[in-house]
């Protein structure tokens, strides 16, 4: 369970050197640093094939042939994927899963940390695990898993094998989607981008019927509309459904089934539901090749001429802030105020609970820097996570290396 | 695939005519089957009134029927300048036809223009920088490529393909376990040689983003191999995405099923937002760099792809000029190049090839005609992917390819595009031209210095 | 008759004059137009350093890699198509009219070059017809209506050529040619002949895409 308010939000400066960790191990990947920025980890070469997770400086205690995908969790865990004798699962925080695989990817985590997934393969069977309980069904092959707040999870399935190049079985519609393992009755030529609503109980996602029709399911029913291709859809609450729909060249967007927003787009797509779900906001291009964001079908006054790739809502929904990048270099606009930084690298935004501090971290000539509301607050590391704002907005954490050394840094906006 | 029946080949290059013995294709005959004359009229008016505009009509009406397009076209060069395979005569045997009859044309001229999309042109633009108008006949034979995947008659290699890219966002039906363990293994043998070598998946703010086509992890896992030799030597700060949109190739794009493409384009791009890198640099392809740089993103309403995608060849020359990567000894065999039209006349990166080749090999001969000029390979445009059956077709259609490659005396062809490379591996065994075919980055592996970049030495 | 000849020496020339370029400009405007509705990011690859440059490369002879590789051709077309403008526009006979119409004038051509050019316009245009026949890639795309456009410009030179001889039945030549003049005049905008307005436009656009994205040649 993440708990930023249980977070050591007095001491200033917590350091962990990093630097003699390349003179203990062979070799050190790229680090990952804990949610509450206490601890600082990553995955370690000992010998020839034999990894390991360092963890301030402590590994962990079995060893393994190879290992991946080391991500935070929660407060301050850790899961990465691991391989002991060719076989594969999950270690959390030093703990192995029961289950083991041939192989094992496409790591889920909750928003909280309680649930923990992953797609896996045996014997050229696919699957899905939550929290070591893996799904009883299994399939040919599986994509796009997903995973819900609540450890519900689900993917597109293929429901039979197929002959190299059978253009006839796959014209028939061999895929599916499965929640929980369980694989729906409906077969589509393609399903993709599956959404639940927040209590997971509803599910959707864009499939392909036929070679040009394009439709969205939602949980058993086929929108009677058919559109030349359509995007990931999303639910405003348990009965209502919106997705960027194509008709005619232009993006539009769709309410069950039927128009929603008035207008039409050259590109419409990542939808963003306010937590409160009184605003949507989108990713869109109007005209052809300029960027910008609509906000319940109204575009912003600024666009861009080569991207907007994020979008991201302040928990009570009054800020959202843009990543986009214009004329070659990358930002960030907050509530339609474009920040101008012009910087090589923009990474994902952190915004208080009450959208009045916007914190990122952006890469400039090879350093980055904490940038707070627009003002450079820190800069000149070499490594920073993404900062995290306090739960009362008054404060920052830096999560940064320096010369070697892991800082942890509070600092007051 | 590359073994080729001797008496087969000896008496399609004394005869030349293949066109009596041509393949059928199951995919094809069974569309062909289900088709209607409404579905065939309504579909073809639907293409050429709803997705054409002003382009497309000033292009038909234009075309003054000069015939200075047929020098251009391999085909009409390889087949003795039969006017049935000049770029003008595909567009008479297509497009005008059906704008002629409104688009009520039978299951024979579909049968037809399938085969003239897709398999006697390889889209390569050619024929667009000799005529005196600019009239752009691979966009024409383009459409004729839509209606037929609207009509669902495109080959079936090619449509299995698109069938996969739809899928798995790859072309090859790789598995997204299947493509995380390729690279481990690339990573694990790769060690061998440096032994810190480390193939980053998934580092966010990397600065760059590699990216491969399908084949590689497939079939030849060595060039991923080798490409992470030249970035831990370069001491790049790289990466690679463990998730679909790690493939930049696009079949897609080349059968009309502009939904797919830009689906496909759109994962490759959010990719490399998702990993906030600076720049993609991508492998030696050069299809899969015409979807990214100049196709997959307009259907997105990118005017521009939103990242700089650096190609290979473009790549190896900033490597090489900013002594990142030092040849050891230079090669000594007498080469030649191939300027794929996908980065050529693509891209414009001929002059930065030769410069590549120059650094890394003594002794070089150009062929002629080259850069933007040259022949292409054959196999491009989506026609090697239309699969064995029509391999010997391709054969007899590229033969001025072999005549050109022949000329040049050269003992090794560099090839730096994959569909390039395999399209003229066929014609080198085919011809028994007794040339060794390689990518740059081979002999860019093969010469270079093993050590490992420090910045400021 | 006599109406008639007067309606064809006098409103018609005018009529098929505004035709002319009325009908070029309407087309230019309606494709522009339409470009704005159906294909707007054209506009976003066009520019005009590059529609230049590649007009530029094709307007020089045998620069362009193509017109190498047919230069009998080329030189034919490119002599046809400068002379096509140059010999009615500074003809005296046409100046001295259109100096009682608008009281403006320019230098003419000697009468004696202008019919030796007259003749030269004449032969390319049968040298383009012969073509039609001889070359098999030209025969294959070759219709009748190719031999019709090709005799729609004939007719004007060959009537204008006969009517300054006076060789026979002068008067009516001069009626031939100022019909067949007007004839031609409004076919432009309807046929294949408004290339002198499209082509333009196709080079412009694939001089942009090469020049501007490509960054390659198109010659």
């Amino acid at each position: 369970m993440e708990e930023k308010t249980s977070w050591d939000w007095h001491t200033d400066l917590k350091e962990i050197p990093v630097k003699e960790w390349e003179n203990r191990f062979n070799w050190v990947q790229a680090p990952q640093v804990s949610k509450d920025g206490e601890r600082i980890a990553a995955i370690v070469n000992l010998d020839e094939m034999v990894f390991n997770v360092c963890v301030n400086g402590d590994v962990w205690d079995d060893k393994y042939e190879k290992a991946w995908c080391l991500a935070p969790f929660a407060d301050n865990g850790f899961a990465a994927f691991v391989a002991k004798d060719e076989e594969w699962t999950m270690n959390v925080n030093g703990v192995q899963w029961s289950n083991w695989f041939d192989f094992i990817w496409d790591m889920k985590i909750s928003p909280n940390g309680d649930f923990l997934g992953a797609a896996f393969q045996t014997d050229s069977e696919y699957g899905v695990i939550v929290n070591d309980v893996p799904w009883e069904d299994r399939y040919e092959n599986l994509t796009g898993a997903v995973m819900a707040p609540n450890g519900t999870s689900a993917a597109v399935v293929q429901m039979e094998s197929m002959a190299a190049a059978d253009v006839d079985a796959f014209k028939k519609g061999i895929f599916s989607v499965a929640r929980n393992g369980e694989a729906q009755a409906a077969r589509f030529l393609n399903a993709w981008n599956i959404s639940f609503d927040a209590g997971a109980q509803n599910i959707a996602c864009t499939v392909r019927l036929d070679r040009e029709a394009y439709s969205i399911v939602q949980n058993d029913t086929i929108w009677d509309n058919r559109f030349e291709s359509a995007w990931k859809p999303q639910f405003l609450d348990e009965k209502t459904l919106v997705a960027p729909v194509r008709i005619n060249g232009k993006w539009k967007l769709y309410k069950n089934n039927a128009p929603f927003w008035a207008n039409a787009y050259d590109q419409l797509w990542h939808l963003s539901v306010s937590p409160a779900g009184e605003d949507i906001a989108a990713i869109v291009s109007t005209p052809y090749g300029r960027w910008t964001v609509a906000v319940n079908d109204r575009v912003w006054q600024h666009s861009w001429d080569t991207m907007v790739s994020d979008i991201h809502f302040s928990q009570d929904g009054a800020c959202l802030a843009a990543v986009y990048k214009h004329k070659g270099a990358w930002d960030l606009a907050v509530n339609q105020t474009p920040w101008q930084m012009r910087a090589d690298k923009v990474f994902v935004p952190s915004i208080s609970p009450d959208g009045s501090v916007v914190a990122v971290v952006v890469e400039k000539n090879s350093t980055r820097q904490l940038v707070v509301n627009n003002r450079v607050m820190a800069s000149g590391f070499s490594f920073m996570a993404d900062p995290v704002i306090s739960p009362d907005g008054s404060q920052v954490m830096i999560k940064a290396i320096e010369n070697g050394v892991y800082k942890r840094q509070i600092i007051s906006v | 695939m590359q073994t080729q029946d001797n008496t087969m080949t000896e008496q399609s290059r004394e005869t030349n005519d293949m066109k009596s013995e041509k393949a059928t294709d199951p995919a094809i005959e069974s569309g062909l089957k289900r088709l209607t004359p409404e579905r065939i009229q309504k579909t073809i008016n639907q293409v050429l009134e709803k997705e054409t505009g002003p382009r497309f009509k000033a292009y038909v009406e234009t075309c003054m029927r000069c015939g200075m397009c047929a020098d251009a076209c391999s085909f009409f060069l390889s087949n003795d300048r039969d006017p049935y395979f000049m770029p003008a005569a595909k567009v008479k045997n297509t497009i005008w036809e059906m704008l002629a009859k409104k688009g009520n044309v039978s299951k024979d001229f579909l049968r037809q223009a399938v085969r003239i999309s897709h398999l006697e042109c390889n889209v390569c633009k050619r024929c667009a920088m000799y005529c005196p108008f600019g009239i752009d006949i691979a966009y024409m034979m383009l459409l004729v490529r839509r209606i037929c995947h609207k009509l669902e008659i495109t080959p079936q290699y090619i449509q299995d393909t698109v069938n996969s890219h739809s899928v798995t966002l790859n072309q090859m039906w790789v598995k997204d376990d299947e493509w995380i363990d390729t690279l481990q293994w690339q990573e694990e043998d790769a060690r061998d040689e440096f032994e810190n070598l480390e193939i980053p998946l998934d580092k966010v703010g990397a600065d760059i983003m590699y990216s491969v086509i399908a084949p590689e992890p497939k079939f030849q896992a060595g060039l991923i191999y080798q490409a992470a030799t030249m970035m831990h030597a370069a001491g790049i700060d790289w990466t690679m995405p463990s998730t679909p949109g790690w493939d930049n190739s696009n079949m897609a794009m080349y059968t009309g099923d502009n939904e797919i493409s830009g689906r496909i384009a759109r994962a490759f791009f959010e990719t490399a937002a998702k990993l906030r890198v600076k720049r993609i640099v991508m492998g030696e392809c050069g299809h899969a760099f015409r979807s990214v740089y100049d196709i997959g993103n307009r259907w997105n309403s990118w005017v521009m792809p939103p990242f700089e995608v650096v190609h290979a060849l473009a790549f190896y020359h900033e490597l090489l000029t900013e002594g990142r990567i030092t040849i050891k000894e230079k090669y000594k065999k007498k080469v030649t190049l191939h300027d794929p039209c996908n980065v050529s006349r693509g891209r414009g990166l001929h002059d930065k090839a030769r410069q590549v080749v120059n650094m890394v090999c003594e002794d070089f001969v150009d062929m002629v005609p080259n850069r933007e000029h040259n022949y292409c390979c054959g196999a491009g445009g989506g026609v090697i992917n239309c699969g064995p059956p029509y391999k010997n077709e391709r054969m007899v259609n590229n033969r001025n390819k072999a005549e050109q490659l022949a000329a040049t005396g050269a003992e090794v062809l560099i090839a730096p595009c994959h569909n390039c490379h395999s399209g003229l591996e066929d014609i080198i065994h085919h011809y028994d031209l007794k040339m060794e075919i390689k990518f740059l980055g081979d002999l860019i592996y093969e010469t270079m210095e093993k050590k490992i970049y420090t910045p400021g030495k | 008759m006599n109406s008639f000849i007067a309606f064809i020496m006098g409103p018609m020339v005018w009529i098929s004059a505004i035709i002319f370029v009325g009908g070029l400009l309407f087309k230019g405007i309606s494709i522009i137009q339409s470009v704005r509705q159906k294909e707007p990011y054209i506009f976003s690859y066009m520019t005009v350093k590059h529609s230049l440059r590649s007009m530029g490369a094709w307007l020089v002879p045998f620069f362009p890699k193509s017109t190498r590789l047919r230069p009998v051709y080329y030189a034919i077309s490119y002599l046809f198509h400068i002379l096509l403008f140059v010999v009615p526009l500074f003809l005296a006979s046409h100046i001295v009219l259109i100096n009682e119409a608008f009281q403006v004038s320019w230098p003419a051509l000697n009468d004696g070059l202008a019919d030796w050019l007259t003749l030269l316009v004449i032969a390319a245009l049968i040298f383009f017809a012969v073509r039609r026949q001889m070359v098999p890639e030209i025969t294959y795309l070759t219709s009748a209506i190719d031999y019709l456009l090709i005799l729609l410009v004939l007719l004007p030179f060959v009537t204008g050529f006969l009517a300054y001889h006076q060789w026979f039945a002068y008067r009516w030549m001069v009626v031939a040619h100022v019909l067949s003049g007007e004839l031609m005049l409004i076919i432009i905008p309807f046929s294949r002949f408004s290339h002198m307005l499209t082509a333009p436009l196709t080079r412009a656009y694939m001089g942009s895409e090469f020049g501007n994205v490509r960054h390659a040649r198109d010659w």
